[in-house]
């Protein structure tokens, strides 16, 4: 068994990642990797290894996120300039900042799929973070891929 | 390099650095837990405080009327509900970790489920035995007064309760009513995004 130190390092920065995804903002996100690692520390001693622990913090991340939208309306999703397609060169942050909002247009569960995704977790996990089947999940998750990719392309970010 | 990987690499970019280290995040769990729990096991705590507390006033004082220890009974009993009530859900919650999102939003409704019927079977419940309650025990301190003095303050308590009953309990299950009601049907739009 990890310690909670271990677990924290190694996921922190993906779980950041994924609730960024999921919102859209860097304080939320940090609230949500603050309230997942509370549920991680009470439950760690009674985790008992029958999913994997990678697994198992995704799900609690997210279910986190999707707990949040009792309080939040639907997360910012801030106007896309036009002129986009016409600058040169964008710097990183603003290719990253382009990518969630194009993510915030998804609907939230989907939200949740494509930053697993992303973040590389493979489709059998994903499945098994989200509960659904993984023909159902590979199926979503190309249709996400499609709709994102799209959008991605109508802002003229990706060549 | 197809279109995923360039979105992946994007991804990756995202600044991590100034999420808080593990150490800070140990003291942060501290003061946060406190917070989150402290209105729920304040209510148990209050709720069993005030129990306790009428307890030792029968048990201590020398009543001489059997309504005397039949409302502290009542009384007793809605505190115990409360604090068993608000226990109960923070069990649920507790026992709430490594579930799916599917099974996390079937959870979410049971809640939503059972907060009505909170509002519309345990609250009156308890508000019942700790009003007809709290009558019964007032009584030994009347009963030896002038009729009139009795008429009138049984009808102050009763605006009272009139008052809490008629009022400001509705008025708080109007405003549950429409929160539960946006809650519920979010959840409904997001258990349907699962559908394929």
């Amino acid at each position: 068994m990890s310690s909670f130190e271990e677990i924290y390092n190694r996921y922190s920065a993906q779980i950041f990642r994924v609730c960024m995804g999921y919102t859209n903002d860097a304080d939320q996100a940090k609230d949500l990797v603050q309230e997942t690692f509370i549920s991680v520390w009470k439950s760690l001693p009674g985790f008992r290894n029958q999913s994997h622990i990678s697994t198992w913090i995704f799900r609690i991340a997210t279910n986190h996120c999707l707990r949040a939208m009792e309080v939040a309306r639907r997360m910012p999703v801030t106007e896309l300039p036009f002129n986009l397609a016409e600058a040169h060169e964008e710097p990183v942050e603003e290719k990253l900042n382009m990518l969630y909002r194009c993510i915030a247009e998804l609907e939230e569960t989907d939200r949740i799929i494509i930053s697993l995704e992303l973040e590389g977790l493979p489709q059998a996990e994903i499945a098994d973070v989200v509960g659904l089947s993984n023909g159902n999940i590979r199926v979503k998750i190309h249709r996400i891929k499609e709709k994102l990719t799209k959008k991605f392309e109508a802002y003229g970010q990706l060549k | 390099m197809d279109n995923l990987s360039d979105l992946k690499a994007i991804w990756q970019t995202a600044k991590t650095d100034d999420l808080p280290s593990s150490k800070e995040m140990l003291q942060l769990i501290g003061t946060f837990r406190r917070q989150k729990l402290r209105n729920k096991w304040g209510a148990i705590v209050a709720s069993l405080f005030f129990s306790a507390l009428i307890l030792v006033v029968l048990v201590e004082i020398d009543f001489h009327l059997l309504t005397t220890y039949i409302g502290g009974a009542l009384m007793i009993i809605s505190g115990v509900l409360i604090a068993v009530t608000n226990f109960r859900s923070l069990k649920r919650f507790n026992q709430l970790q490594d579930c799916n999102n599917l099974e996390f939003l079937a959870f979410i409704e049971q809640t939503r489920e059972n907060q009505i019927y909170f509002h519309k079977k345990t609250m009156v419940g308890v508000v019942s035995l700790c009003s007809v309650g709290w009558l019964l025990y007032l009584y030994e301190t009347m009963y030896r007064q002038p009729l009139w003095l009795v008429a009138v303050f049984y009808a102050i308590a009763l605006i009272y309760l009139g008052v809490l009953w008629f009022v400001v309990r509705p008025r708080t299950i109007r405003k549950d009513a429409l929160k539960l009601e946006a809650t519920k049907k979010r959840f409904e739009t997001i258990s349907k995004q699962l559908e394929l």
